[in-house]
Order: structure tokens, then C-alpha cells, then sequence
């Protein structure tokens, strides 16, 4: 069996004396979709953002393609491949869907301008509706705030922003919470398509209808630890469930 | 929505327009400025009075005065002043008035050098200038300069201060700051004063006219020299400071003030007792001086290049007979 | 950028792309379109009340020479409330480096262009030196950025006075009073103005098209996804309040030219009037909003309001109340279009 595309070990995280992540293992394969379940406070967000380099963990280890890597800030993580599509969006509200899409990733000017650092706004808003459009989501106008759309169109861009930079694995925390059902159905044909293209996604998200349609593996998340690695085609609904609630303990191998 | 936008903009205007008019001192409304006719008979001449400060009394006692004067001649007078006793400050006030090109200024300025320029510019757009109570370094260009002789107010506030404390002690300044014609010669004067008295001066400091700060010059100065016997504070903020911190410090009595100016708060204090002697300066009488003064030049009358106004010295016991001696904080 | 497609490209989607709206569309359009003509509007009452005064060019020169040292301190917080932050500390910045800036040159001593040089450099690196401790305070220690300038303000402001013994230092370059202090640009523009100015354009198209503009409109937005999406967001925020002190610091340089006195006393304000003509030019208090041309309505407003008032004749304790609900109406007006906008 291949070696995981990114893999984490032991990873302990406390707030203070909340106690996040209480040495939880998760596991990433290329080119699959897993769903990474669990009630509330099982620690889901936290070990994300791990991953993400939003939080640096108190003690774990993470593997990237079998190496052993430190993911110290978002920036490593990128540099990795890996993005992500947060629970609260992280967009710049004030900022338009062309400035959010390459936040941090401002295209220069070319030739004298761009080494002073004057970007290219037109060049940024060209490839940022490419992108939308691609990607099915409709904006009336591209050079207004983000606060002007609506939820579902901001969902929208933050998912297409993180699937348009992933080259290896995008974190999708709660992607469908605002969405209605058409753009729910744009959201999971999308997580699809991106599995089929070679990236790896990662599906935080409690409805289970969802999880069972796109997921290909679930991992179970209890109380800050993995309890179950669960294939998709093997288990039901409730078996899953089951696992949330406790009637499976630490770390589960599949059936 | 755009409604909305409309209407709070008219009652913005109307409002904007209100306080113009409401609080506009001229008589005239949008006329353009210029006198109506000026053939054969009384010509009525603009002037404008720009203090050193607003809401200082020594100054609206002042006005009081120039208006009156102005009455009587027909003229129309109106009063501006800065915020603080600061040239950053009045520069823009003046220069504003300069755009009126008015026939006349009556100014005190705030500073000998800073405040020339806006004021020369004021002078070569046809103005004329008459300075009152403070002076510039470079004055050739007004028509006069109206003070009281405030060496001598100083030397007089060491005289009466010597009296005060038996002879001899230790005697303090309450300055304002340098740099200002009329403190500076008080200070002077005081400190000429005193030595010839044989008090013991042991020195000066400065409040930036500000209570605030005047007070805490004295509490500290009176840390230093815990025998200190009076102190000489040069103008009405810095006498009012100083005040304050003498009573701050608990030493009521022990230590003899005498402060120059006499508005309400040092009169009470004067009355109260925390002050000894106030030496009133005759404000109403350099605002008429001045009035006058820049009238004879716009008629071409004849001029005085320096006139000096007197003193009285003021205690409780002589405060009954002095009423119009004091300043008053409106007309 | 990796390329994920339903099917293979579709051409036809590239022709439907909405075009830019031309530029006089986006000029009356622009966000700072209203706070604009309300400045223009107030220009033509001033006028028509009293043309012959108002609109003298010896008086506009004067306005804009009075506005100069505040547009000045504008530009630089505009940059610190567009990231959502607060400085207090510049009016008190400014003194101190007017007086740090008088001291060195008469220590000096000279009167040429190498002792100017001299002065400006010490002013900037006096403002630079108060920005930088703002700013690694509130990005590094995390303490919120007013308690951080009203403690500068009290320290900068207390240092000045210790340095001078609370005496303003009345001794300036004779060259730098009659050069940049009081001398103009082709006879006509006092150079004050033309420097500010410069100021102005400059950090404005540094804010409007370049990436530290951007990540200072991103990390007033939302800080939070500003860290996210990489931008360093710690050295990003110092670098802002550095700005605004070396500005505070160049400000101070000017107003020492033009009185040629340190004027310890008549700055307390300074700080609310930059605050003031920054959010009246547009720019949001809560970050992520604002453009410099905004702000440089914003000085004007009020300069125009003060001038205007003193012609027409307004008794000076009115003034202040005059002028006081002239911003708040042009604030609330403009606040009406934005919620307009935002109407969802």
C-alpha cells in the first residue's frame, strides 16, 4: 500500500486548560476524499488548523509523502501544497473576490513597477473570474466588497480560492453550512471533480447525507483522539454515528 | 434612501447657515464687503480685534473697551481669537482675516517673531495694524503700540510684594513663556525690582499659560524651598495656577501671591484672600487707545508710536472703591 | 495555480466577462466622490457670502498653507485607521521632533543647507523612533493600540518639555525659515503646500496600488485571514505606525520652518484633528475602508469651515459649535450612502 500523502502522529494541542487535541492521528491519501467526523468539541477545527499552520502543536509529529515535516506557519503549509477552506471563511470582507482569491499571493506588475511592489489588479480579476467561472460561482459584480454577496456566494470563493492554489490537498471545514441546495450540489460535484484531478480533500461535516455521497474513507474524531479509520462502502450511517458517540474506543481499524 | 440623503443635507445647510447668522457679530449679510458709498460724511470703517486668546477676560475687557470706542466713532468692530495663546494657532486666524482685507486690526501677538510675517502680510494688503498689549520685535509697520509699561507694572508688583512679606524672603515667578513682550519686561521688571528691595530671588519658571501647569510649578517649587514667602505671577492664568497650587499645598497664608490681571476668579481669590494684590492693568482703555489709534491713520490724523497705559495696584481693602478696575468676562 | 476545469476551456465564457466601467463612471462613483463635492459645496456658500475675500488666491494660498503640516499627519493615519488602529501620539510626535530637530541644528550651528539636511534627518528619525516603539507594542505585545499612543503621547510630549525645560526653542536656520518655511514654488505655491502635497500623491498611490497598500487594507478587513493567507501581519502593523511617525516627524519639521518657533503648546489637538479629517475623508474607524484622496478632503473640510468662518464673521465661540456639526452632518451623510451599498 502507498505510503500517505500526509499523515499526523500523536498530535497533542491545549488552550490554556482546554485540552484540544489529546495526541490524535489522521490520515490523508492522494487522490481520495475523506471526512473527518465527530461531535462538537471532538477537536476537528483544531487539528485543521494544525495542519494549516494556524496553531502549532504542544506534540505530534506530521509526514508529508513519507517525510517528516514541521509546519510552523500557513505559509509552509502552502509551500506543501496544502489549502484550506475555513469554518469562518477567512475572507477580507472589505476587500473584492479578486483581492481575496490572491490575498497573499499578489500577482507584481511586470518590469520596474513590480519591483516597487505596484500589483496587478486587472491581471488578478481576469484570472479570478476564470476561476469562478470554472468553478460555477456566479458573481454580479467581481469589483465589489465581499460583504456585499451573499453567504452562498462567499462560500463560494473562499472554496474556489483553495481549490484553485491546492496542489496536494485542500481542508474543507463545514464547506456547505450556509449553502443552499443547489450550491450544496455545486460543492460536492466539485469535491469530486477535485479528487478526479488528483487532489487529495479533506471534508469536515456533520451531515452525514453529504459525507456518505462524496466520502471515500471516514476518520473519527473523539474527545481530541482518532477512534475510527472506517471505509465508506463498508459502514452505515449509524456505525458512523456510533463511533462519534463512543461505542468504538481509540484508534479503530477499518473492517 | 436618496430622500433621506437630500434632506439631511438641506437641514445640514440650514443649519450651517443658522449658526452664520445667529452668531455673526457684523450687521451686514451677503454684501460684498466693500463700505457702500464713501463721499463726504462719516466713512463706516471695519476693524477687527484679534486676541491673544479667547476666553481670557484681560481680553474681552478689552474689547469691551474698543467697542465702546468704536461706537462712538461709527466704527464696526468684531472680536477673533485663537484657541490658545499660540502662533501656530493664530496664524490661521489672522490670515483668515487678512482675506477680509478689514481697514483695520487691532492684534495682540503671540509670539515677537513668529507672528510677524501673517501680520506684515496683513499690513501690505492695505490693513492698518495697531498692536495691542503685546508687540513684535520688528513693529516699524504699525501705526501704534498700545501696553501698559509692564516693567514698571513689575517693578510696582515687587514693591507691593515686598511689603507684603516684611522686606525680606524668598520671592518667586510664575512666567508664562518667552518670547512674549509684555511677561517678558514684567518678569524683568519684578526681577529688578525685588533685588533692589533686597528680597531673594530665587528665579523663575514658565506655565505656558495654563493653570494646570502653573500649578504644579508652584507645588514643586515650594517642595524645593519650603521657606519661600511670595510669588509674583505675571498674567491672570498664570496668577490663577498659581493660586490654586498655594492652596493645594495647604500653605494659605503662609505664602504671599501677587498675580497681574484682575479677572472675576483672581478677584475672588483677591476677596477669598488666597491672592494679597492684584495689579489691574487698563485693558478697556488699550482696546479705545487702539480704536482710536488706527481711525486717526485710516483719516490722517495724526499718530502715536507708542502710547503706555497705567496700573492700579489692587487689595482687598481698596477693592470697593476700584469696581471699574476689574475685568469682566462679557460686556 | 493549478488548473481545475469542468470540460476542456470554453472560450465563449472569456467574451462575457463584464468590462471595467470607464473612468469618469468610477471618478463619480468613487467613495470619496461625496466628501468631494460636500468640500466643493462648501467653497461655493463661502463664496457667494463673501466672494471678494473668499476666493482671493492670497487667501486660498493662506488655507492651504494652514493645512499643510495636518495633511501631513493625515497621510500617515490614514494608513494606521484603515488597519483598524488608533494613533494619539502624533501632535505630540510632531513637537518632539521639532524640537529635537532645533536642538541638533543649533548644535550645529550654521545657517546652509548641510544643517537643514541635518535637522530633517533628525526630525524623521525622532518620529521613526516613536513609530517603531508604537508599533511593536501593539503588534508584538499586543496592546491595543490607544493605550499604547496615549502612553507615547504623555512620553513624547513629557520628553519634549524635559528637553527644553518646558521653553519653546526659538532658534531656526534663517535659510530654513525663508526657503521652506515662507518661500514658494514658481512665486506662487508656498512650498509647505508643494511638500505636502507630495506627501499626499505619493502615499496615496502607494496605498491605492501597491501590495502594502493592499495588505493594509487586508489586515484592517480581517486580521485573522490576513495571517492565514501568509501575510506578515506583526511586521506589516509596525511598519504602518512607523510610517505615521516619521510622517508626525517630517510634520514637525515643517511647522518648525514656518513659525520658526517649536509651538510646544499649540499641538494637544493635532491628533483629533488628523483622526477627524481621516474619518470625514471615508475611512472606517472598524479598517478594511478608506482612501487618502478622502482624507485629503477631510483636512480641507475643516480648514475651509475655519477660514470661511472667520470672513463671514461667526463670533469664534460659535465657530467651534459651527464646525462641530458641519463634520457630523458630512459624516452621517456619507455613512447613509455606504449602508445603502451594503444593504443585503
Amino acid at each position: 500500500m502507498p505510503e500517505p500523502l500526509l499523515e499526523a502522529r500523536g498530535i497533542v494541542k491545549s488552550f490554556g486548560r482546554v485540552r484540544a487535541l489529546r495526541g490524535a492521528n489522521f490520515t490523508v491519501n492522494e487522490g481520495e476524499v475523506v471526512a473527518l467526523v465527530g461531535d462538537n468539541g471532538a477537536g476537528k477545527s483544531t487539528l485543521v488548523k494544525t495542519l494549516a499552520g494556524v496553531h502549532q502543536p504542544d506534540a505530534g509529529e506530521i509526514f508529508f509523502e513519507g517525510r517528516p515535516v514541521e509546519i510552523h506557519s500557513p505559509l509552509d503549509a502552502r509551500r506543501l501544497g496544502i489549502e484550506t477552506v475555513y469554518q469562518d471563511l477567512a475572507l477580507a470582507a472589505e476587500l473584492d473576490a479578486g483581492a481575496n482569491m490572491f490575498l497573499g499571493r499578489e500577482v507584481l506588475r511586470p518590469g520596474l513597477l513590480g519591483k516597487f511592489g505596484f500589483i496587478d489588479k486587472q491581471a488578478m480579476r481576469a484570472r479570478s473570474r476564470d476561476a469562478f467561472a470554472n468553478l460555477g460561482v456566479a458573481l454580479q459584480d467581481t469589483a465589489a466588497p465581499v460583504a456585499t454577496m451573499s453567504g452562498g456566494q462567499r462560500q463560494g470563493i473562499a472554496v474556489s480560492r483553495a481549490v484553485t492554489w491546492a496542489s496536494k490537498v485542500v481542508f474543507m471545514d463545514e464547506p456547505t453550512a450556509a449553502l443552499g441546495v443547489v450550491q450544496t450540489r455545486n460543492v460536492l460535484d466539485l469535491i469530486a471533480r477535485v479528487r478526479d484531478q488528483g487532489l487529495a480533500v479533506v471534508l469536515i461535516s456533520h451531515n452525514m447525507p453529504e459525507v456518505f455521497e462524496v466520502a471515500d474513507r471516514i476518520e473519527v474524531l473523539r474527545l481530541g483522539e482518532r477512534v475510527a479509520q472506517l471505509r465508506r462502502s463498508d459502514v452505515t450511517m449509524e456505525d458512523v454515528v456510533g463511533a462519534m458517540t463512543g461505542a468504538i474506543t481509540h484508534d479503530g481499524e477499518a473492517r | 434612501m436618496a430622500r433621506k440623503t437630500w434632506i439631511v443635507a438641506a437641514l445640514m445647510a440650514v443649519l450651517a447657515f443658522g449658526v452664520a447668522a445667529c452668531g455673526d457679530d457684523d450687521d451686514e449679510g451677503g454684501s460684498s464687503g466693500g463700505s457702500a458709498s464713501s463721499s463726504g460724511g462719516k466713512k463706516n470703517y471695519k476693524m477687527t480685534l484679534v486676541a491673544g486668546v479667547k476666553g481670557d477676560e484681560f481680553y474681552i475687557t478689552m474689547s469691551c473697551g474698543a467697542q465702546a470706542k468704536a461706537k462712538e466713532l461709527g466704527v464696526t468692530l468684531d472680536f477673533q481669537g485663537p484657541d490658545k495663546f499660540d502662533a501656530s494657532l493664530q496664524t490661521p486666524v489672522v490670515n483668515a482675516v487678512a482675506a477680509k482685507k478689514p481697514d483695520a486690526v487691532l492684534i495682540a501677538p503671540t509670539d515677537t517673531k513668529a507672528m510677524y510675517a501673517p501680520i506684515k502680510q496683513l499690513a501690505d494688503g492695505g490693513t492698518k495694524v495697531a498692536l495691542v498689549d503685546t508687540t513684535l520685535e520688528q513693529a516699524d509697520f504699525a501705526v501704534s503700540q498700545i501696553a501698559s509699561d509692564n516693567e514698571g507694572g513689575g517693578r510696582e508688583a515687587a514693591k507691593t510684594l515686598a511689603e507684603l512679606i516684611g522686606g525680606k524672603g524668598k520671592v518667586f515667578v510664575v512666567n508664562v513663556k518667552p518670547g512674549i513682550s509684555t511677561t517678558d519686561a514684567r518678569g524683568k521688571g519684578f526681577e529688578e525690582g525685588a533685588k533692589s528691595a533686597g528680597l531673594t530671588y530665587v528665579g523663575q519658571d514658565y506655565s505656558n499659560d495654563e493653570p494646570a501647569q502653573a500649578a504644579s510649578i508652584v507645588k514643586a517649587t515650594l517642595a524645593k524651598h519650603p521657606d519661600l514667602k511670595g510669588i509674583f505671577a505675571t498674567n491672570l492664568f498664570s496668577a490663577e495656577g498659581a493660586a490654586s497650587g498655594i492652596r493645594e499645598a495647604g500653605k494659605l497664608g503662609d505664602v504671599k501671591i501677587v498675580g497681574f490681571d484682575a479677572g472675576p476668579k483672581q478677584v475672588e481669590d483677591l476677596k477669598g484672600g488666597t491672592v494679597q494684590a492684584l495689579i489691574a492693568q487698563r485693558p478697556a482703555e488699550i482696546g479705545a487707545d487702539g480704536v482710536e489709534q488706527a481711525f486717526n491713520a485710516l483719516t490722517d490724523k495724526p499718530t502715536e508710536k507708542k502710547i503706555g497705559t497705567g496700573f492700579v495696584s489692587l487689595t482687598k481693602e481698596n477693592l470697593d472703591q476700584n469696581q471699574d478696575a476689574l475685568y469682566k468676562a462679557s460686556c | 495555480m493549478s488548473d481545475v476545469t469542468t470540460k476542456a476551456d470554453e472560450p465563449e465564457l472569456e467574451d462575457e466577462q463584464p468590462r471595467r466601467a470607464p473612468f469618469w463612471q468610477r471618478l463619480v462613483a468613487g467613495s470619496s466622490t461625496p466628501i468631494g463635492l460636500i468640500l466643493v459645496a462648501l467653497i461655493v456658500v463661502f463664496s457667494v457670502m463673501e466672494s471678494d475675500a473668499f476666493l482671493d488666491s492670497a487667501n486660498a494660498r493662506n488655507i492651504a498653507t494652514d493645512a499643510a503640516v495636518l495633511l501631513v499627519l493625515a497621510t500617515g493615519m490614514t494608513y494606521v485607521i484603515i488597519t483598524a488602529g488608533i494613533d494619539l501620539s502624533v501632535g505630540a510626535v510632531l513637537v518632539f521632533s521639532g524640537v529635537v530637530s532645533a536642538k541638533a541644528m543649533n548644535a550645529v550651528g550654521g545657517d546652509n543647507w548641510g544643517v537643514i539636511f541635518v535637522g530633517l534627518g533628525v526630525a524623521l528619525a525622532g518620529g521613526l523612533a516613536w513609530g517603531l516603539i508604537n508599533g511593536f507594542l501593539i503588534a508584538k505585545a499586543k496592546i491595543p493600540a490607544f493605550v499604547v499612543t496615549l502612553g507615547t503621547l504623555g512620553m513624547a510630549l513629557g520628553a519634549s518639555l524635559v528637553i527644553t525645560g518646558g521653553v519653546d526653542q526659538r532658534e531656526v536656520p534663517f535659510k530654513l525659515i525663508t526657503t521652506i518655511g515662507t518661500g514658494r514654488a514658481f512665486e506662487q505655491i508656498p512650498w509647505l503646500v508643494v511638500i505636502a502635497f507630495a506627501v499626499a500623491i505619493v502615499f496615496g498611490v502607494i496605498l491605492a496600488a501597491t501590495r502594502f497598500g493592499r495588505y493594509t487594507y487586508a489586515v484592517g478587513s480581517n486580521e485573522e485571514a490576513a495571517r492565514r493567507a501568509g501575510i506578515p501581519v506583526d511586521r506589516h502593523l509596525i511598519k504602518v505606525y512607523a510610517l505615521a511617525g516619521t510622517l508626525a516627524g517630517l510634520a514637525g519639521f515643517l511647522s518648525l520652518a514656518r513659525f520658526s518657533t517649536t509651538t510646544i503648546g499649540g499641538h494637544d489637538t493635532d491628533n483629533l484633528a488628523a483622526i477627524a479629517a481621516v474619518v470625514i475623508g471615508g475611512t472606517s474607524l472598524f479598517g478594511g475602508i478608506g482612501t487618502l484622496l478622502g482624507s485629503v478632503f477631510g483636512v480641507f473640510i475643516p480648514a475651509v469651515l475655519e477660514n470661511g468662518f472667520v470672513i463671514v464673521g461667526v463670533n469664534p465661540f460659535w465657530q467651534e459649535i459651527a464646525v462641530g456639526a458641519v463634520l457630523v452632518g458630512a459624516v452621517y451623510l456619507d455613512q447613509l450612502r455606504r449602508r445603502s451599498q451594503y444593504q443585503r
